[in-house]
């Protein structure tokens, strides 16, 4: 298990790091947390020649409040946001930070990695298009901001060029009146979920649905806005029959693919029954409703 | 009842226990400067020796080892399971630098003399090569090696070896396998490795009196593995000058091993050392690592003479080392009277060994330990039978064989309850062998030592709140929810009868149990312990030091044991491992009977010096460290002098003492006579600890998960040694059988890929999966053992009976017969579909017969 001959090279600023991308050829990888890279070269699955390692590059742990913004640094940990104030007052991030793998996987891997992933069933880039977010990237050119849905292109691909970098995220702060959950079923605590749900609603008037956002994990090559979903919730009461119709919505959007996590008929089940579970928990949440809320895991 | 009150239970037993053995205190000793101590060490339940070490890192693990001039392989292994070679090509790799030499297949072959098969007949013919020779049988089968200066290089060249493959049709299950369409092992002819009929009482007789036959179709427990943390890991020198083989290696059953690899490797046995030190885990499934020993030492030989380290990723280890046996089975008939007690069972069972039968086909009479499980069935037909399948081969993981069996008779047990409309508590009632018939011999002659069924399943049941969560269910039920309620009874049989093993093959040399034990006093007094015992977590150097402790009137930690195993200790039969429950028997027996031995010489040393009489002696602990003294008087002489009058001081010392040498061995043999074989008759196991649990679970209707709202396991293994090492055994088989039953799969496609070989997939069990268990502890000593402990830590798979029975519970009103040991929430959503569909239909059938009988 040990990783094929590559170099490695520490970049100081930004500029470096895309210098070096750039001399050291499509070949070349950056290394943030390493929980996916470190493992594929292990197994030499992936094979980069060099890694550039952007863990002292500054600024990029930074989570931060500017107005109206939530800033994520590309470099955050996942337990960072765990234990961070935004994870605090947006929950859906803290359900998404803290049901990530392990608590050692959790120290080491950001959630710029987890973007730039882009993995079908990574968590970031589900529980992320339930809210308003942004991608800054750098690249030779300088910054520029890409929404999250314009992002990931599909399964393992983003809209990254090879000398570009993930800086941030930007999140717009949820309005008042608003809450959401980012719930997943997972075999065991170090594997990636079966499926996942992430759901961020706005409420009135104690029940009434003013907007919905669903976003579903693992059922796809990418993450899947359930809009059919969102519809049947947008502009009515958030009752049983409608959050009904909205699950049924979902496990229509999911297209899912069998594997060892499960079949893809009981994936498209298992979906629509957390973005059902998520429904309830956003809105109580929205109702200004404290809920603790946790991933479901086999057997307990 | 709530948690702490759970406890209160549990512990209840061991608190009585402890008050007892401090009362005793009081009678023994006559202290003389000493601190107080209980009057026995065995039964208190002191803090493990080997923990401090362990958790502060000073752990000694094979792969902390290094060797002058060490170098390391790499295996190049099959991507298919059943495939011709038609090409190895290494020239590449070698000339790789760093690279010292590779091997192959067809090279090794001209250097060893294939494995002994302990199966007869056809199976001998087996050639069993430590390396794919011109096919290979399974995924992940090695067919070159690379040796090289880093273990990096070896890496990097093992890329450049070539093969080419012509695929052949898998096999892949074991009703495929009886086929034989296509065969694995062309010498033996056939997939079917062994067959025997294991038949007691008269059967038809009872079938033609029942007043129901229950008919049962296909049931099947899956493969499974331990995954212990530490992978398996071999260094090995073989020193061209001595001839002799220096294993540093975690296989826990060295005698087996080294019987296998001298002939294999043609070197004496004494000329192969092995020593372990600190062992991550092993649960039967490194016993089989042989193969990998025998190819790291060719390559230490063809290297020139340097070491060389072998250290097992998880792949490989997933992949290629050991799975647990898979079992299927068939055309269930059985025989019940009107109230439900069991007249017969007849049933066709079929064993999948995997590619090689290694340690197999032991497993086709191992589950006979166990033949009736806990119940008083008498008449009993099995039809067993073996297979190889294009699957990696299996080793004896944890319950070996006997869980396999002890799955079907618990999923008889319920099936038929719920076929007849009687609840499972009292199904198990009618059925168990009671107390007062223990010990209690088996239809096939084997005597269950003692036990208490339902006793512990009273307590399992209180301690779950069986009767609460009945209420609830039936509450639940209406709101259309699916709870279960299921019990799990098992047996852990441990100091196993070798013999049993000419049930299998008439002509296997090999019979009864035997462990060594030394202790002996250094030259400046030391007690120091050689256990012949490979432990790996299971707290034997605490045991042991509680056991010498009482032996010679002194405490545990005035007693040093050796850790891990190394056969220069010479503490070895040929039977020597550690394995199916039996240190707590077998290697305790042993050391007590050398310590007593040590006792015996000690005494006579000091009757000699202090001039007294023997029976006027007592032995402790004085101002001066552990002594011998004269009762009531102040003269006494200390261990150092004892050792010192031997080994440094000795002129003088009349030659009726010639024969102290202060360093004891003992051999422990059990009792057993060979087995009828024609009959399949006799004594296979000395002890038999039991495990009943409780659980409640939900069926999400949702999800389809299974949630375990309450989980109990009352275990009672006779007279625990140290009850602290039994709970943390109890708590580790019950994680090992709950992620078993619920997350851990060996599944492999139609093409024989196995779709576990990652952690990924395999998803071992975590805390986050696990439900607070409850735990409640009897005693029921064995009659035929010291201190009437017996061997446990197996555990029985008693949460795979459990959980199996608790969603059986939950899902038969829905139509659903749960057929297989592994569930998840998607396979039960699938069952769920089948029930709708009517796919259960037949599954299960009954005959009523003559009801008045
Ligand atoms: C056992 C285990 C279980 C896991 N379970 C989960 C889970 O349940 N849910 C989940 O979401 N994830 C899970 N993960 C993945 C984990 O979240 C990783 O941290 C994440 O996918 C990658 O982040 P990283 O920082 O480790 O990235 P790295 O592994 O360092 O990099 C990943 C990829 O992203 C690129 N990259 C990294 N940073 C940047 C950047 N700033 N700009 C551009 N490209 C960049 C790298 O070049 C590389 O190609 C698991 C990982 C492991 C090992």
């Amino acid at each position: 298990m040990y990783a094929a001959p590559f170099s490695y090279h520490r970049a100081a600023s930004l500029q470096e790091a895309v210098k070096l991308l750039q001399e050291l050829g499509e070949d070349a990888r950056l290394i943030a947390g390493g929980q996916s890279l470190i493992p594929l070269m292990k197994m030499r699955m992936a094979r980069p020649t060099a890694l550039i390692d952007i863990n002292f590059v500054s600024e990029l742990g930074d989570i931060r409040t500017p107005k109206g913004e939530l800033h994520i640094g590309a470099l955050v940990r996942h337990a960072d946001l765990e234990h961070s104030a935004a994870g605090a007052t947006i929950p859906l991030l803290h359900d998404c930070a803290a049901g990530i793998a392990d608590v050692q996987v959790r120290n080491q891997g950001t959630i710029g990695g987890s973007l730039a992933e882009a993995d079908p069933s990574g968590d970031w880039g589900t529980a992320l298009l339930a809210l308003d977010t942004s991608v800054i990237c750098f690249g030779p050119g300088g910054q520029r901001t890409v929404p999250l849905e314009d992002f990931i292109k599909d399964a393992y691909t983003t809209v990254l060029a090879h000398d570009e970098i993930v800086t941030a995220l930007h999140v717009k702060l949820p309005l008042k009146g608003s809450g959401g959950a980012h719930l997943a079923f997972k075999r065991c605590a170090p594997v990636y979920p079966t499926a996942s749900a992430s759901v961020q609603v706005m409420i009135e008037d104690g029940n009434m649905c003013k907007d919905a956002r669903i976003i579903l994990g693992c059922v796809g090559l990418t993450a899947i806005r359930a809009k059919e979903a969102e519809a049947a919730l947008r502009g009515k009461t958030l009752e049983e029959k409608n959050i009904r119709t909205a699950a049924d919505a979902a496990r229509a959007a999911a297209d899912p693919q069998s594997d060892m996590r499960g079949s893809a008929d009981y994936k498209r089940i298992l979906v629509g029954t957390l973005v059902k579970r998520a429904i309830g928990i956003a809105a109580r949440r929205a109702r200004g409703e404290s809920v603790e809320a946790g991933h479901e895991y086999a057997g307990r | 009842m709530d948690r702490a009150e759970t406890q209160m239970a549990g512990k209840s037993v061991a608190k009585g226990k402890r008050k007892k053995a401090v009362r005793g205190a009081s009678r023994g000793w006559s202290t003389n400067g000493a601190q107080a101590a209980p009057a026995k060490w065995v039964g208190q339940p002191i803090r493990r020796k080997e923990e401090n070490r362990l958790v502060s890192g000073k752990g000694i693990f094979v792969d902390d080892e290094k060797m002058p001039g060490m170098l390391h392989i790499k295996f190049v292994r099959s991507s298919y399971a059943h495939a011709r070679i038609t090409r190895v090509d290494v020239s590449k790799a070698e000339k790789f630098p760093g690279v010292v030499c590779t091997l192959t297949g067809a090279e090794i072959k001209k250097q060893v003399q294939p494995f002994i098969e302990i199966g007869p007949g056809g199976a001998q013919k087996i050639a069993d090569y430590p390396m794919a020779v011109d096919k290979v049988v399974f995924q992940g089968e090695p067919v070159a090696a690379v040796v090289a200066e880093t273990r990096l290089a070896a890496e990097d060249a093992a890329e450049f070896v070539e093969v080419d493959y012509e695929p052949l049709p898998p096999v892949v299950t074991a009703e495929d396998a009886l086929k034989d369409d296509s065969v694995l092992h062309s010498a033996m002819g056939t997939n079917r490795n062994w067959h025997g009929v294991f038949e007691y009482g008269n059967v038809e007789k009872a079938m033609k009196q029942a007043a129901h036959v229950v008919h049962i179709g296909r049931l099947h427990f899956h493969r499974f593995s331990s995954t212990p943390l530490e992978c398996n890991v071999i260094l090995v020198n073989w020193d061209p000058r001595s001839g002799d083989i220096e294993y540093h290696c975690n296989n826990t059953f060295p005698s087996f091993a080294s019987q296998f690899l001298a002939p294999a490797l043609g070197v004496r046995i004494d000329q192969i050392h092995m020593k372990s030190f600190d062992i991550g885990g092993g649960f039967g499934i490194k016993i089989t690592s042989y193969p990998y020993m025998a190819v790291c030492a060719l390559a230490s030989r063809k290297a020139g003479g340097r070491a060389v380290k072998w250290a097992e990723t998880r792949i490989e280890h997933m992949q290629a080392s050991a799975h647990g046996n898979e079992r299927t089975f068939l055309d269930t008939r059985v025989a019940l009277d009107k109230n439900g007690v069991i007249l017969a069972i007849d049933s066709k069972h079929v064993d999948d060994c995997g590619a090689f039968p290694r340690y197999e086909p032991l497993g086709c009479v191992i589950w006979a330990q166990v033949l009736p499980a806990t119940y008083r069935v008498k008449n009993i037909r099995i039809d067993m039978h073996q297979v190889v399948t294009n699957k990696c081969p299996v080793g004896p993981n944890r319950g070996y064989s006997r869980m396999q069996h002890l799955w079907f008779m618990e999923r008889v047990i319920d099936i038929c309850g719920q076929t007849l409309g009687i609840s499972a508590d009292d199904m198990r009632l009618r059925n168990y062998i009671r107390k007062n018939e223990m010990p209690y011999k088996t239809p096939n002659g084997c005597v269950y030592d003692s036990g208490d069924y339902a006793n512990m399943l009273a307590l399992a049941k209180n301690l779950v709140g069986w009767d609460e969560w009945k209420n609830k269910q039936a509450a639940a039920r209406k709101d259309g929810r699916w709870i279960g309620l299921g019990i799990g009874s098992t047996l852990d049989s441990g100091t196993n009868n070798f013999g049993q093993a000419r049930i299998i093959n008439p002509d296997a040399p090999f019979s009864g149990q035997s462990k060594v034990g030394i202790v002996k006093l250094d030259i400046y007094g030391e007690v120091v312990v050689s256990m012949g015992s490979v432990p790996q977590g299971q707290g034997h150097e605490t045991a042991a030091a509680q056991v010498v402790a009482d032996a010679l009137g002194i405490t545990p930690e005035l007693v040093n044991v050796r850790p891990g195993f190394d056969t220069a200790h010479n503490a070895y039969t040929g039977h020597t491992g550690t394995y199916a429950s039996q240190f707590a028997v077998t290697g305790l027996t042993a050391i007590h009977g050398a310590a007593m031995k040590l006792r015996g010489e000690l005494s006579r040393l000091a009757a000699w010096k202090l001039q007294a009489k023997e029976k006027h002696l007592e032995f402790g602990v004085g101002a001066q460290g552990p002594e011998v003294r004269v009762k009531g008087t102040q003269k006494a002489i200390n261990y150092w002098a004892l050792a010192n009058l031997v080994n440094v001081n000795n002129a003088g010392m009349p030659e009726s003492l010639w024969d102290v040498t202060l360093n004891c061995r003992h051999v422990f043999h059990a009792n057993f006579q060979i087995p009828d074989v024609k009959r399949k008759y006799g004594n296979l196991t000395l002890t038999y600890a039991a495990q009943v649990h409780a659980a409640v679970l939900e069926v999400d209707r949702e999800t389809f998960q299974p949630k375990i709202l309450a989980y109990a396991c009352v275990d009672d293994c006779g007279k625990a040694v140290n009850p602290r090492i039994v709970e943390g055994q109890v708590h580790g088989a019950a994680a090992h059988g709950i992620g078993a039953a619920l997350l851990e799969n060996c599944a492999y496609d139609s093409d024989g890929n196995l779709l576990a070989a990652t952690f990924s997939d395999y998803t071992p069990i975590t805390a986050m999966n696990m439900p607070e268990l409850l735990y409640g502890h009897l005693e029921s000593p064995s009659p035929f053992t010291l201190n009437g402990a017996k061997g446990m830590g197996e555990g029985g798979a008693a949460p795979v009976h459990t959980i199996c029975a608790a969603l059986q519970d939950a899902l038969y009103p829905s139509g659903v017969i749960i057929d297989d040991s592994h569930n998840t929430g998607d396979s039960l959503f699938r069952s769920l579909q089948k029930a709708e569909s009517g796919g259960y239909a037949g599954m299960v059938r009954v005959e009523h017969q003559r009801a008045s009988r």
